[in-house]
């Protein structure tokens, strides 16, 4: 009998654990429906903008003419910072771990120093791994305003303008869908062309998000061209005023965007991490009874067995 | 009048204002008023707090107001990136009255704040003056009576 009573004491208790990870699932398909709402809300913004923005860089490149000093890549990268944004919390399965891989492995491809800055308080395992870290920012679990990362964005625009670093970039899980976050590491200055294959947001040409060099290239083709003559851009006032204003703007926006993907990608990896957990402790509690049942069958097998003995002992 | 359309499409970082086919448009830009119409040469542009002024493919003219951003002009293709645009049917008198006197009371007594906080706030009047600027003149085109 003592063995029945053990069973279902753990029984008991994996149930317990699965009401609350029912609970957090909850909670976290709550968080989850509101980030995306936000994540959604702005893709096209930052789409649009990041468009825009990557034009003007491939105009300035193929003219050869310095249109901006944040469109420039520089001679020589001698000093890189990666900005990583991982979850304050925990209990989001592979989330974090996914995009700290991501980042080492994309500082490993281009052996050139490169510092951290570290948001969300899961990013700080990067301390005891030997690398640099120039600073670390809070995060809120929900953005719901620009303005809370723009001390991050003055920070990185003044260290990349004093020459401090030659490279920035940005480490984030992109959103895809509830099932399906991706991690990536995206260039964010200087603005290149060539570096944007790691997009924000899903692509397609439909509606226009995510941006792509072949997107970009096709507008160009249909918006820009007559025959075979290319449109040249005007700038008015003038082409600095109008970029000075405009592409610290944008890349406010689009580090804005990659919170708010990196958001949406937690929360549903913390989704589907409880959700998980509740399957596996609704497992565990059917077989426990399965368990339980034929411990207790064969206890009181065992039990008949012993009267029946006990008597034919009578009888004779 | 010409039977040619500009795509035109007007997004903030909130959603997509307005995204549909139109005979013209008429921007506050940095350096002033400016009216593009289809064929336009390609052109990047501040935009100023103001009224936009659109008129659509059937010729209904559509009035918005908008507190900055960029205007990205293409040969058929016209893209505002606004920080607000709201249109002119949705906004509401009285709401807008009251935000710019009490932007206008914060100026009176911030005379002593520091700069930056003086730029939000006189922005902040730049946008509700362009937001009642936008009801009055979509009130005219439509005449409908002010103050009823």
């Amino acid at each position: 009998m003592a063995k029945t009573k053990e069973i279902s004491r753990r029984i008991k208790s994996v149930s317990s654990t699965k009401k609350i990870t029912k609970a957090m699932e909850m909670v976290a398909a709550a968080k989850m429906r509101k980030a995306i709402e936000a994540v959604l809300k702005t893709r096209t913004y930052a789409n649009l903008s990041w468009e825009t923005v990557l034009r003007l860089a491939e105009i300035s490149k193929s003219k050869n003419e310095n249109l901006h000093p944040l469109l420039l890549p520089r001679a020589k990268v001698s000093k890189a910072a990666i900005i990583l944004i991982t979850s304050n919390r925990g209990m989001c399965g592979a989330y974090n771990s996914a995009v700290i891989a991501k980042a080492k492995e994309s500082i490993a491809r281009h052996p050139i120093p490169t510092d951290f800055i570290l948001t969300g308080k899961k990013g700080t395992i990067i301390r005891n791994q030997n690398y640099e870290i120039a600073a670390e920012f809070e995060k809120s679990d929900i953005l719901t305003d620009a303005r809370e990362i723009y001390p991050l964005v003055k920070m990185v625009l003044e260290d990349y303008q004093s020459g401090k670093y030659d490279k920035i970039l940005v480490a984030y899980t992109d959103f895809i869908s509830a099932a399906r976050q991706v991690p990536r590491v995206k260039q964010l200055l200087p603005v290149e062309i060539e570096k944007v294959d790691q997009y924000l947001g899903v692509i397609s040409s439909e509606d226009k998000v995510g941006v792509t060099p072949e997107l970009i290239a096709a507008k160009e083709e249909k918006h820009l061209s007559a025959g075979d003559y290319v449109y040249e851009y005007t700038f008015e006032p003038s082409a600095s005023e109008v970029l000075d204003k405009m592409i610290p703007r944008l890349l406010e926006i689009q580090l804005y965007q990659a919170f708010l993907e990196a958001n949406a990608s937690e929360h549903s990896a913390s989704m589907s991490a409880m959700h998980q957990a509740t399957e596996a402790a609704s497992d565990m509690v059917s077989e426990l009874t399965l368990f339980y049942n034929k411990v207790r069958q064969a206890g009181i097998t065992a039990e008949i067995a012993e009267i029946s003995a006990g008597a034919n002992a009578l009888a004779e | 009048m010409s039977t040619k359309t500009i795509k035109f499409e007007i997004v903030t970082p909130e959603k997509v204002v307005l995204k549909q086919e139109i005979l013209q448009i008429t921007v506050p830009t940095a350096s002033g008023e400016i009216t593009v119409l289809p064929d336009h040469i390609p052109l990047v542009s501040i935009l100023q707090p103001g009224v936009i002024e659109i008129k659509r493919a059937d010729n209904v003219v559509e009035i918005m107001a908008v507190s900055g951003g960029f205007l990205e002009v293409m040969k058929d293709k016209v893209v505002i990136l606004a920080d607000t645009a709201e249109r002119a049917e949705e906004l509401d008198e009285a709401r807008i009255k009251e935000a710019r006197e009490k932007a206008e009371k914060l100026k009176e007594e911030a005379k002593n704040v520091d700069d930056v906080q003086f730029t939000n706030i006189a922005s902040k009047i730049e946008k509700e003056l362009a937001r009642e600027r936008a009801l009055n003149k979509w009130r005219r085109l439509k005449n409908v009576n002010p103050g009823k």
